[in-house]
């Protein structure tokens, strides 16, 4: 358990990191990157819907909650990801859940 | 091509379900009068972690067909649904990619208490962690469902 401690630094990070970007491209409207699947490339910047077809936010934000989380993990003292229990390794992903859950109940009304 | 992906995707995901639902259930506390002749009995009795290797390498294999699968969801079925005005469709799909991220996240942890020898103390955050992955799977995997019958369901 010892030897991979840090997994849990990653695994408590990912999700928090991953909603941190969703939100924020909600809100201003950015993103690292997008991509045009009618175009089928990537760009860092938004090109207008009528040329480029509509844009997949998604892989960035992936792509940015891998990031944050492994530079974390590599950060992050082993001693300190060994004295994460079982609330931060079930309570943050558990709470990011709850988030989106409530978070998305705009869909539905 | 994109058939063959779709295809895959969910005989992965009906596989990947099977073995995490197992497994939750196996992780349930066990009553001491519990009778294991029983069918509920028996399907919980399994070696669970045997599953684990499994369940991570299907999450993961089933992520990176969706993550193919996408764009054509984004061209083809999302303006449909946003034309039908099926707001609730688009929504359940969001929660979806949102809910695949964070089991994806979860994966390295889910390993790690799940990697042998089992600590007893350790029993409840395998427990937790089992069926916070489980609930991803069960809703994402309904979920698709959902929204490749959706032309038949909402005619």
């Amino acid at each position: 358990m010892n030897q991979y401690a840090r997994l849990k630094v990653f695994s408590s990070v990912y999700g928090v990191a991953y909603m941190g970007l969703f939100l924020y491209s909600e809100l201003y409207k950015v993103a690292l990157f997008r991509y045009y699947p009618v175009l089928g490339r990537f760009d860092r910047e938004a090109i207008p819907l009528e040329t480029a077809g509509p844009p997949i936010l998604w892989y960035s934000w992936l792509f940015g909650a891998a990031v944050i989380s492994l530079a974390l993990t590599a950060i992050v003292p082993r001693s300190w990801a060994e004295r994460l229990g079982r609330t931060w390794v079930c309570g943050i992903p558990a709470a990011v859940l709850l988030g989106i859950i409530v978070y998305e109940r705009r869909w539905f009304y | 091509m994109i058939q063959v992906l779709l295809i895959l995707h969910g005989l992965i995901a009906a596989a990947l379900i099977g073995a995490i639902t197992h497994q939750a259930f196996s992780v349930l506390r066990r009553q001491p009068s519990a009778s294991r002749t029983s069918f509920v009995g028996r399907y919980r009795a399994v070696n669970s972690p045997i599953f684990t290797n499994a369940v991570v390498l299907m999450f993961a294999a089933t992520f990176v067909l969706g993550g193919l699968l996408y764009p054509r969801y984004r061209i083809d079925v999302r303006p449909m649904l946003e034309d039908l005005q099926l707001r609730a469709a688009n929504g359940i799909f969001e929660s979806k990619e949102h809910f695949a991220a964070v089991g994806l996240g979860l994966l390295p942890v889910y390993w790690l208490y799940w990697r042998p020898p089992l600590a007893l103390e350790h029993a409840p955050t395998r427990r937790y962690l089992t069926w916070m992955l489980a609930f991803i799977v069960w809703w994402n995997f309904l979920t698709g469902e959902v929204l490749n019958n959706i032309k038949g369901l909402f005619p």
